[in-house]
């Protein structure tokens, strides 16, 4: 058809001319002359329209409702009773119209919510509506590109500059366990391939757990595991190769770059965590984060294989890795955790070597809420650290102690000193307050009125203090989420946009199954919150949330705490003592140290 | 029907995802699940398809507006 033909635009409806008016917008822009109808034309007075003006097409626009299939369908028929039907094309638009309903009523063409102008200019012209592949400009962020990570508050990176020299000091002449594993996987994975690597294996294997040496010398396989077979591996490969033949990326954010998106992996499964990740990825998750299972944090070693687990979380090993990162898109930004537990090193160095964009470290968390002993975890997050300078890995410094009762300025004050030692290593930490209803505000009422003041407090005294990316996490609104997913996804997404509001780097953020613990979640409820914060980035756009002057008597109170804390840590001259000691958390505020690993850091 | 759809108050929805190619084959198969849980009134109600399959809410009708409802049967005035 000539750009010059006319097209008329009718709505064949009492009201609605919306989609029309946009669609006319389109084709006038385009060359088209177009006549738009008012609204509640009769078909007859439509066609008379059409012929008078010697229309080459007529959008008609509907609603579907009772009776309206017989009307559109009437209109065709009166189309070809009039004689234009064979040299004017056709064709219907409106919500719940789809393509099958179209051609079953008699129309050329049918378009439903959606529908882009250009598929209907590809169809006025004869020509295959080719869609632009979504997200095929979506890239992967670097999180901590442009921080210089300037102190504003000098007071505070003095005090941590003397914490964190003491922590280097306290750490020369001692090794642990993790770390002499660390060192042998290196080897067995620089080993060139057909190697024996027995001599290394034994190695390895003075260093673990007794259930760990089973595996490998009896391949005795734990508890509620089991290897997964050659066959499914190959099944699996097709399903990845054909799924990503398919893959189009839809984009979350609308008018704001920022925040990057993560969500959560751990289903126990690898195979079930691909098909997660790749409906993540498909529904505009930005990164995935993987989430290993509470007793492999206990256990000293890592088996090895392809392995499944029938409980939360997914098993580290270096083919479970492998077979995850093999399957992610290239936009995608992968984390691999590593901030609790005995294998803290081996984390970061597999999570380096398999190709991670990101880990997670964070001492006082670790060994305050996590589990692990403080001296054990101090030694282990420092080789972490290495490692993760040498692989080029940023890592985030969580503040999980939160969530047991600690309050935010304590974890801040614990988070600010494994982000400082991490500097001073030549690391890039990222921040992450959590965004959640923690026990500290269910105490002190902070958040009865909203949830907006006290999360924004956190933002701008970390601003105050560092200008070093901010990851709030994880998941953001953590226990404000209930087991009803419009709620749950509501929640997250109304934090999501404060976190935009704010201008965060990144967000972590959990599926609309969030608060349900019966049963592993379920893919949809992953989608609804990835869909709920569309939404809401769209909403928002570039607008913002005002918190109340509450927040900044909040940051000023946070940041005053802060300094307060790291004070006394300063005074007390000995970070692993002042963890120990609840310097950083106490047991009377729900932190525990860890035991599990204790007595294991070694002299060299 | 049994007990339990007599005291649906209108509709059951099922949403689910299915691993398919495209959204026809995502259309095919819910609604042959509704039809094997026996949901005989069945429609989608939403369907969105990308890559790795499709996210769909079907529904199956089991009182429409001007049926006999269900619900209101099995007691009386005197109970």
């Amino acid at each position: 058809m000539s750009k010059k033909a006319k097209v008329l635009l009718a709505p064949l409806d009492p009201v609605h001319d919306i989609g029309l008016k946009i669609i006319k917008r389109s084709l006038d822009e385009a060359g088209y002359q177009t006549i738009l109808l008012p609204p509640d034309y009769s078909s007859e007075e439509i066609l008379k329209v059409a012929m008078e003006e010697k229309v080459r097409a007529i959008l008609v626009s509907r609603t579907l409702g009772y009776g309206v299939a017989e009307l559109l369908a009437r209109f065709v028929d009166m189309a070809e009773a009039v004689g234009i039907r064979e040299n004017v094309k056709l064709a219907i638009g409106g919500m719940s119209i789809r393509p099958e309903l179209a051609q079953e009523l008699g129309y050329d063409a049918g378009f439903g919510p959606g529908t882009k102008p250009e598929e209907v200019i590809a169809f006025l012209e004869n020509r295959k509506y080719e869609p632009e592949i979504r997200g095929a400009g979506k890239i992967k962020r670097d999180i901590t590109k442009g921080f210089d990570y300037a102190y504003s508050n000098k007071n505070i990176e003095k005090m941590l500059d003397h914490i964190v020299t003491s922590i280097v000091g306290w750490g020369q002449n001692k090794t642990t366990p993790g770390i002499k594993r660390a060192e042998v996987r290196k080897g067995l994975l620089e080993l060139p391939q057909g190697k024996d690597r027995t001599h290394l294996l034994q190695e390895y294997l003075r260093w673990c757990d007794a259930k760990v040496k089973e595996f490998y010398l009896e391949g005795t396989v734990l508890p509620k595991t089991r290897l997964l077979s050659k066959e499914e591996l190959r099944k699996l490969e097709r399903y990845v190769e054909e799924t990503n033949k398919r893959m189009t990326l839809q984009v979350i954010q609308h008018s704001r770059e920022k925040p990057v998106v993560f969500i959560q992996y751990g289903t126990g499964c690898p195979f079930m965590d691909i098909a997660h990740i790749k409906a993540g990825e498909a529904w505009g998750a930005d990164g995935v984060v993987h989430f290993d299972p509470s007793w492999g944090a206990r256990t000293e070693g890592f088996l090895e294989g392809y392995i499944t687990h029938e409980e939360d979380g997914s098993i580290i090993t270096p083919e479970n890795l492998m077979g995850i990162k093999s399957s992610l898109s290239p936009h995608t930004i992968w984390q691999v955790r590593a901030h609790r537990g005995l294998n803290t090193p081996e984390t970061v160095l597999l999570a380096g070597a398999m190709g991670a964009d990101l880990t997670k470290i964070n001492i006082a968390y670790g060994s305050l809420g996590g589990g692990t002993d403080p001296a054990r975890l101090t030694m282990d997050a420092m080789q972490a650290i290495r490692y993760a300078v040498e692989y080029g890995l940023p890592f985030d410094v969580v503040t999980n102690e939160e969530l047991c009762g600690v309050p935010a300025y304590k974890a801040f004050a614990g988070m600010l000193i494994t982000a400082h030692l991490g500097l001073r290593l030549g690391g890039r930490p990222i921040l992450q307050p959590l965004f959640c209803y923690s026990p500290e505000v269910m105490v002190s009422g902070d958040m009865d009125d909203n949830y907006v003041d006290f999360n924004a407090a956190k933002i701008m005294a970390l601003r105050s203090i560092i200008r070093a990316p901010i990851w709030p996490g994880a998941p953001i609104g953590f226990l404000t989420q209930t087991e009803d997913r419009v709620q749950s996804s509501l929640s997250t997404a109304l934090h999501g946009a404060l976190a935009a509001s704010l201008g965060v780097e990144a967000i972590s953020i959990a599926s609309s199954d969030e608060a349900y613990s019966g049963g592993p979640i379920a893919v949809p409820s992953r989608i609804d919150t990835l869909k709920a914060l569309q939404e809401a980035f769209r909403f928002f756009g570039l607008s913002s949330i005002a918190p109340t002057e509450n927040a900044q008597v909040w940051a000023e109170r946070l940041e005053k705490g802060i300094e307060e804390v790291l004070e006394t840590v300063a005074e007390r001259g000995d970070f692993v003592a002042a963890l120990y000691e609840g310097l950083l958390g106490s047991v009377a505020e729900g932190a525990y140290p860890g035991r599990s690993g204790r007595k294991t850091v070694m002299m060299l | 029907m049994g007990e339990w759809f007599e005291r649906v108050l209108d509709a059951v929805d099922i949403e689910t995802f299915f691993a398919c190619k495209d959204e026809k084959e995502g259309r095919v198969l819910a609604m042959q699940l509704m039809k094997g849980f026996g949901l005989k009134d069945a429609d989608i109600v939403f369907i969105e398809h990308e890559g790795p399959g499709a996210r769909v809410r079907a529904r199956g009708y089991i009182h429409r507006a001007g049926d006999r409802y269900g619900w209101l049967e099995g007691g009386t005035d005197d109970e």
